[in-house]
Formats: structure tokens, C-alpha cells, sequence
């Protein structure tokens, strides 16, 4: 009976207790790759909160050119109406970097606009938002690489492959957020 | 920022007659040293061999020999003090003000207690700590601090004889910066020198995320940067969100241009970087003439250097809420 017993401890100790070690490690791996993708969608969120206060300080300086204003205004209801599947809410989202970023480039030419407080706080927000975004999407690549890891090193790999846990792939961050923020670009120094 | 060559022209307008009056000083004290070594050595010398001859006492020689330095030091010491605080507060203060108008220079203070705690760049409790050379003010929107700093902790070991042994440990010794940092943030981000990952690799990694006396391991894409320095954290999205792409380059570039393992951390809105230096910044030579270019070229090339870390990390783009 006791040889039995400690044969099952051994048994226990040397393989069960490391499966279920290695295996919550994966769990726990996994929920935060989830936890760092909801964070994303909490800066866009930011982003997208913005939009009408900005749209709002503008128009009054800019009727005619407002072929930029109507693009964020589109794209950005598009995003709250919803029911898109991720991938095409991420490259609505992307699109909405661009055209934001473009809107940024047509203000350059309003003196009047630059000077005014009011869209100068709300354009150091966006600023602020946008390197949040980048910011979340990078702690979002480095989970996904820390998860995909674990699946593919041994022994966590074996793990994995009976529990059914697939490689997750890695946001491409656009190239305007790869670029250096020229400053002076933005603001006169 | 200053050149050179403005700073040329300020030696000859500015600073040369006070520094001549600097080298008057400078040559008293070194006739005055000379004169108390002669005058110690022609007492000293005679009494030495007396004692080891006549008294055939070896320690108690060396003793006669060690209180006569100790009195030397005791003649010379308020003097040397004298000059070299003096020189601080006229020269070294000149400097300061015409690099940057904004800043102002105290010889004696130095970064608190309370600031170099907060920073939480060393976590080893300390038995001694000092400072001088302190630099505070605002340079262009940035608000910054540096003096230099050395803190150290004790060990007492006891011999098979009883002999207690107190010997002092250096735990930093250079130069602290501190500056407002130009992101808003509530969380707390260290970045130290890298050990382990640079001799274990990937175990290296795995043993860094378990030190329990840090905040969580955050793994950053730069791989130069990973290279060089460890980074916790106890937000992993706001972390990256202070050491974006742009920063992590501009940091591992200036830990290349200070050529020393520097440790950064970021907390209160503030971030605190710790150079280990040895040299003694900002002190006036007794040998060699004061009263120079070449004397006083150091300190400005110093200065500029340390006040430059603002630009070299570009603190003073503000283009973040953070105004």
C-alpha cells in the first residue's frame, strides 16, 4: 500500500504537478494577449471620443476644405455603428490614422486655427492618444510573442499542442506610427 | 545651447579677472603648503630616526609620523577649503549662469535623500551619504536637477582575534540627473543596466522576471536597447507608452556618448537618470595654474553635457498634453 502510495507522489510531483504548472503558465499567457488586445480597443475608444470636439473647433475655420473633416467624420461612424469583424475594424481604425494625420497636415496652412487654444489642447490629446494606441498595440506584440513562445518551446509546446492552443498573429504597426514625431512639423517651436 | 567659441569670448570678458585673483590665491596656498611640508619635515625627520634609533620603538615612530601628517592637514585644510569654495561660488556659479540663465549653482547642496529614495534606482539601504555641486533651474520648458552623489553601505566582519573590521562599500558613485518628464504618467517604469541577459540570453530573461524586489519584466522590440538594459515595470501599456521608439534609441545613444552603465527610472512624473563617474566634477586644481582656458574649459564641456541630456531626450518637445 505505502510503496503505492509514494510511487503515485513521485508520479505527482515529477509529471502532473509540472503539466499543470506549465499549462496555467499558458492560461495565463493567453488572458493577457486578451487583456492587452481590450486595452487597444480602449485607446481607439479615446480616439474616437475626440473626434467630435475636434471636428466642432474646426469647422468654423475650414468650410471649404472640408473633404478631410468629412473622411474622419465617415470613417469615424463607421466605427461606432459596430458589427464589423476584427480584421476590418482594424483597417478602418488604420484608415482613420491616416486620414487624421492628413487632417494634421491641411491645419498647417490656418495661422488662425494654430493659435487657437482650444484645438491646440484638443491636438496635444490626439497626439497624446495616438502614441497610447501605438503604445497599447506594442504591449499587444509583446504578449502575442511571449504566448507564441511558450507554444512553440519544449516542453510548454506539448502542452499546448493537446490543449488546442494555436499561434496568434502580431499587429503590423503602420509606418506613420513607426516614424519619428517631427515637432517642428507640428508646432512652431 | 552655448558654444565654445561664446564661451571663449566670455572667459576673456568675464571670467579672467577673477580668475586672476583666483591664481593669486591658488599660489599663496601652494607657497604656504610648501613651506609647512619643509618646516614639518625638518622637525618630523629628526625625531623619526630618534625614536626608531635611541627608543628602538617601530609603532610608535609611525604614529609620531601619522599625527604630523594629521597636523599638516590640519594647518592646510581650512585653507585649501577656502580657495576651493570661494572659486566655486564665483567661478563655477559664472559657468552655470551664462550655459543657461535659468539655472542656479549651490557647491554644497545636493540631490535629498528623499529624492534619490523616490527615484528607486538603488534599493540597498545606505549608511553613508554625500553630495556636493548641486545645479537646479529651468532649462528651455524642463525643469531639472543634477549634483553629484555617492552613497555607500558598511560591513563590519571580526576576526579569530576579536578585531572588528568596518570596511565601506560604494553603492553609486557619479553624477544623479533628475528633469520633469515631458509625458504625462501615474505608473512607474526602472530601466537598469542589463547583467544577466547578456551572459544567460533567454535564461537570462527568465531569471530577470523573477526578481521579486522589482515590478513586472517589460520586454521592449528594440533589440539594442534590450541588449543593454533590463526594464520593470507595473503597467506594461503605459511603460511603452513612456519609452516610445524615438526614446529608446535617444537613451541607448547617450548611454553610448556617457560610456558608463547608466540606470534610468521614471516616477512622479519625473525621470531620474544615475551616471556612475569617477572623477570629481566641478573642483579647481591646486597644481596646475587656474586661471586658464584649458583650466576652466572642463567644467563648461561638463556642464553642457549634463544640461544637453534635456535635448539629447528631447524633453522639452511638448507636444503631449504636458505643457
Amino acid at each position: 500500500m505505502i510503496p503505492s502510495l509514494i510511487v503515485l507522489g513521485v508520479f505527482f510531483v515529477l509529471v502532473i504537478l509540472p503539466v499543470i504548472l506549465i499549462f496555467n503558465g499558458l492560461v495565463a499567457k493567453r488572458n493577457q494577449v486578451e487583456y492587452a488586445f481590450s486595452s487597444i480597443d480602449t485607446m481607439l475608444k479615446k480616439r474616437i471620443d475626440l473626434i467630435p470636439n475636434l471636428v466642432a473647433t474646426v469647422k468654423q475655420y475650414m468650410d471649404h476644405e472640408s473633404e478631410v473633416l468629412t473622411e474622419v467624420t465617415k470613417l469615424r461612424s463607421q466605427i461606432i455603428t459596430g458589427g464589423m469583424s476584427d480584421d476590418d475594424k482594424i483597417k478602418v481604425e488604420n484608415k482613420l490614422t491616416q486620414a487624421l494625420s492628413n487632417f494634421i497636415v491641411t491645419i498647417e496652412k490656418y495661422p488662425d486655427l494654430k493659435a487657437n487654444q482650444n484645438f491646440n489642447q484638443l491636438q496635444r490629446t490626439l497626439n497624446e492618444t495616438e502614441e497610447q494606441i501605438s503604445a497599447s498595440r506594442r504591449s499587444y506584440n509583446a504578449s502575442v510573442m511571449d504566448f507564441n513562445n511558450g507554444i512553440e518551446m519544449f516542453p510548454s509546446s506539448i502542452i499546448a499542442a493537446f490543449a488546442n492552443m494555436r499561434k496568434k498573429e502580431m499587429f503590423e504597426i503602420p509606418e506613420t506610427e513607426r516614424r519619428n514625431v517631427d515637432v517642428s512639423e507640428l508646432f512652431d517651436k | 545651447m552655448k558654444t565654445k567659441k561664446e564661451f571663449h569670448s566670455f572667459y576673456h570678458e568675464e571670467l579672467r579677472p577673477h580668475l586672476d585673483s583666483h591664481e593669486e590665491t591658488r599660489i599663496a596656498f601652494v607657497k604656504k603648503r610648501n613651506k609647512v611640508i619643509l618646516i614639518l619635515t625638518i622637525i618630523e625627520l629628526p625625531a623619526m630616526l630618534f625614536i626608531l634609533l635611541v627608543l628602538n620603538n617601530f609603532y610608535f615612530m609611525l604614529i609620531s609620523l601619522l599625527v604630523t601628517i594629521a597636523i599638516g592637514y590640519f594647518i592646510l585644510g581650512h585653507d585649501h577649503k577656502n580657495f576651493k569654495n570661494a572659486y566655486k561660488r564665483q567661478v563655477i556659479s559664472k559657468i552655470v549662469r551664462f550655459v543657461e540663465p535659468g539655472l542656479n549653482y549651490r557647491p554644497t547642496a545636493y540631490i535629498t535623500r528623499d529624492e534619490y529614495y523616490d527615484s528607486q534606482l538603488y534599493l540597498k539601504n545606505y549608511d553613508r551619504y554625500s553630495g556636493e555641486d548641486l545645479v537646479e533651474g529651468i532649462y528651455g520648458k524642463t525643469r531639472l536637477k543634477f549634483s553629484e552623489l555617492k552613497t555607500e553601505y558598511k560591513t563590519t566582519s571580526t576576526d579569530s582575534e576579536g578585531n572588528t573590521r568596518t570596511s565601506w562599500h560604494t553603492i553609486f558613485d557619479g553624477l544623479f540627473f533628475m528633469a520633469d518628464f515631458n509625458k504625462n504618467f501615474s505608473s512607474r517604469v526602472v530601466v537598469l543596466p542589463d547583467t544577466a541577459q547578456k551572459l544567460f540570453g533567454f535564461l537570462g530573461q527568465k531569471l530577470q522576471s523573477w526578481n521579486f524586489s522589482r515590478d513586472e519584466l517589460i520586454k521592449l522590440e528594440n533589440a539594442e536597447f534590450e541588449e543593454s538594459f533590463v526594464v520593470y515595470g507595473n503597467d506594461q501599456i503605459e511603460a511603452r507608452y513612456i519609452l516610445s521608439p524615438v526614446l529608446m534609441e535617444k537613451i541607448v545613444a547617450l548611454k553610448k556618448s556617457v560610456g558608463t552603465d547608466i540606470s534610468i527610472s521614471f516616477i512622479n512624473s519625473r525621470i531620474n537618470i544615475a551616471i556612475p563617474l569617477n572623477r570629481d566634477l566641478f573642483e579647481p586644481q591646486t597644481n596646475i595654474p587656474v586661471n586658464t582656458f584649458s583650466a576652466v574649459q572642463e567644467f563648461f564641456d561638463d556642464l553642457i553635457d549634463f544640461v544637453e541630456i534635456v535635448d539629447d531626450l528631447q524633453l522639452n518637445t511638448r507636444i503631449w498634453t504636458k505643457e
